[in-house]
């Protein structure tokens, strides 16, 4: 009934402390699974989570993260292949009744979701983040979806071929979506005009985002 | 309640090994030395020295167990929150009620501890009658009479619970200026009795009292054992304190260090200047009395020198209570978080931001244990933490065992010899207690055993109405929002 998750990060890297810290401020309880004796240290000083000592591929040691209390597991080290394994021993420890998360290393690791129930691409996602910043927040993602579809948050910039248009009559490239009106309360609709200076969800595909952002940025 | 953007409110680290340690010292010097030594005293004579040089060394290997777990588990839940990390769900829940239960009654008997020394300031000012000779107040509505120190400590309560339940607790700070006050009262209540002319002619023969033995040593051992809790009250504040992989350790052991130290040095002056007989009969407000014998009178202002004592027993059994009504509520909120409780008792409220149900569920039981006699609270008390105490304990074998290469920032020494004997000391003042109990006090016994089978009607109660709750299908998302799934509850989550 507790909103409070168990939950079980293996690799307590930058990835793997990162996420720690942000779960434990949320009132999570988290087991990180380490073998570095180092990282084992620094974590233990940011008293964050409890720590288990050693290579979260050996049942052993993975048994000693309580997996069976657990309600998620995510594998986070740098290795596909080990995030993958925790994943499944987990999976084979707890019954079946765990969430396993995998950090993969390339885009296109969303097949590995037939094992797992999801994936991350840190990459990917610190990538986005930085081209939010480079844009300048005229242009932001906002999350990450499944496969490559963006969601982003585009500020219609003063000129763009589309300022002031309404959308119906804006023809945007088949893979385009613009999901709200310009403050954000309603779903966009043929009517909806797309203001200079306000701010739209847009969904796209990526192999038409230049388009779209040539349609609304001008 | 949202765990997403706030979770549980969780305050900056900005406690210092100091203000830890004073916490920890907070409630242990609060009342345990100020209503207890003259009732340990009446059962142990002039051995009340003993009694407390002992339960120090008992609860110091509880102590080593508990900065191990408190440094490898960094949760502020107390002892419970360690527990329900070793243990299935029923022990933890049982540790968990055992020990709110202890923090309740300690609050009771804080409170009660607090009345006596409360009249007897008032007496020392001519504002009311000696204690033993205020009567009851009648209530024509209940056309009842309550004796006066029933209805102070009930107000007592009343009014921490209040406060508590309307804010946030004091900041550690406030708590170490406190702690800091009790000491220094303290140290000059043993300068001055031990200077005094009635201090050179002590007495403490014959050692044990005339009808006792030297095992009387134990049930008062028993009886006194809550005087050092007081290391379970740190681990409710780990979260907050700076570097708790050094510090937590550090405050557990400096607490109590100190606490041992400034109980011999209270409890000998106490017993050599008022005697152990005088002391036994002045019960709870023993210290206050003893201080009015020997400390200089006709100063400006205060008149009483005693009065500062008194004073101090006022203040310390006030702040103690206070740390209580904050510890016991924590717990119940762990609880309720973890799921072992009600889900309202682990949530804050949304105005208060206080764990309002949690403290309003403490108080009920607090507010009617006052009713109990005083000797009664600290049985039960003392009983319920000397429990608590074995599960801790026991959590730090078993996960030695099952957990080898768990971190543990600090390591006990010389494992296992230190849980292993905590387990057993703590097992052979619980039977004696019970023992003693089963004696002198059946009233203490039946509703420990009461609240014990409360505890199981409660566990049962609780998982018919989550498992109807679950098939309901009413588990809430956990808040976050990027979490686009739901998870998966385990089994017994």
């Amino acid at each position: 009934m507790t909103q409070d998750l168990n939950v079980i990060i293996v690799g307590g890297g930058r990835v793997g402390f990162q996420t720690t810290a942000i779960l434990a401020d949320r009132g999570h309880d988290i087991t990180v699974v380490e073998r570095d004796p180092e990282v084992c240290d620094a974590i233990a000083d940011e008293y964050v989570a409890t720590i288990i000592q050693g290579d979260a591929t050996d049942p052993a040691i993975l048994e000693q993260a309580d997996v069976e209390r657990a309600d998620v597991i995510a594998g986070l080290t740098a290795s596909t292949g080990v995030n993958l394994a925790v994943c499944l021993e987990a999976k084979e420890m707890n019954g079946g009744g765990i969430r396993t998360i995998a950090r993969v290393e390339r885009l296109g690791g969303e097949e590995y979701t037939r094992f797992v129930d999801d994936v991350v691409f840190p990459e990917r996602a610190g990538a986005r983040m930085a081209a939010n910043e480079i844009v300048g927040g005229d242009v932001e993602s906002i999350s990450d979806v499944t496969e490559t579809l963006d969601i982003m948050q585009v500020r219609v910039a003063d000129g763009a071929p589309a300022a002031g248009k309404r959308l119906a009559d804006v023809n945007f490239p088949t893979g385009t979506l613009v999901v709200s009106d310009d403050d954000g309360e309603r779903i966009a609709g043929p009517e909806t005009t797309l203001d200079p200076g306000k701010r739209y969800v847009v969904a796209v595909e990526p192999d038409v985002a230049d388009e779209v952002m040539n349609l609304l940025r001008g | 309640m949202s765990s997403g953007s706030h979770g549980e409110r969780k305050p900056e680290a900005e406690l210092g090994l100091l203000d830890a340690t004073m916490i920890g010292m907070g409630a242990m010097i609060g009342a345990g030395i100020f209503v207890l030594t003259g009732l340990a005293t009446e059962i142990a004579g002039p051995a009340a020295i003993a009694v407390f040089a002992l339960n120090g060394v008992v609860t110091a290997f509880t102590g080593l167990s508990y900065a191990e777990l408190a440094s490898a588990i960094p949760k502020s839940g107390g002892g419970y929150a360690f527990v329900r990390e070793v243990f299935d769900d029923l022990s933890s829940f049982l540790m968990g009620w055992m020990l709110w239960f202890a923090y309740m009654i300690a609050g009771a008997l804080y409170a009660l501890g607090f009345a006596p020394n409360f009249l007897e300031l008032l007496h020392v000012y001519g504002l009311a009658p000696a204690p033993g000779q205020v009567g009851a107040i009648t209530l024509p509505v209940v056309e009842a009479a309550v004796p006066v120190s029933v209805g102070l400590a009930f107000t007592a309560v009343l009014l921490l619970v209040a406060l508590n339940a309307a804010s946030t607790a004091a900041s550690g700070s406030v708590e170490t200026i406190f702690t800091l006050v009790k000491v220094a009262i303290l140290v000059v209540f043993v300068a001055f009795g031990a200077l005094s002319p009635m201090f050179s002619t002590a007495e403490f023969q014959p050692l044990f009292p005339v009808d006792g033995s030297a095992f009387a040593i134990i049930p008062a051992m028993g009886l006194t054992f809550i005087a050092f809790e007081g290391y379970d009250l740190i681990t409710t504040v780990t979260e907050e304190v700076k570097n708790p992989r050094e510090n937590i350790p550090k405050a557990i052991f400096l607490s109590l260090a100190v606490t041992v130290v400034v109980y011999l040095a209270v409890v000998t002056v106490a017993v050599g200047t008022l005697g152990a007989q005088g002391l036994a009969e002045a019960g709870e407000a023993g210290i206050a009395q003893a201080a009015t014998e020997f400390m200089p009178t006709g100063l400006p202002v205060i008149q009483n020198g005693g009065a500062i004592i008194v004073f101090g027993a006022v203040f310390s059994t006030l702040t103690a209570l206070n740390a209580v009504v904050i510890a016991s509520s924590r717990v119940a909120f762990s609880m309720g978080r973890e799921g072992q409780l009600l889900p309202s008792i682990g949530q804050l409220h949304h105005r208060f931001g206080t764990p309002f149900v949690a403290i309003l569920a403490s108080a009920v039981v607090m507010l009617a244990s006052v009713a109990l006699p005083t000797k009664s609270a600290g049985n039960m008390s003392s009983l319920f933490f000397l429990l608590s105490f074995i599960v801790v304990n026991g959590a730090v074998i078993r996960l030695r065992r099952e957990r080898p290469d768990m971190k543990r920032p600090y390591e006990m020494p010389y494992y296992p010899a230190p849980p292993v004997l905590g387990i057993l000391l703590n097992l052979v003042l619980t039977s004696v207690l019970i023992w003693y109990l089963v004696q002198t006090d059946p009233l203490a016994l039946v509703l420990s055993v009461g609240w014990i089978l409360l505890g199981g009607l409660a566990y049962v109660g609780l998982n018919r109405y989550r498992s109807s709750g679950e098939a309901s299908g009413s588990l809430a998302d956990p808040g976050a929002s990027e979490t686009t799934a739901e998870p998966v509850p385990g089994e017994d989550d």
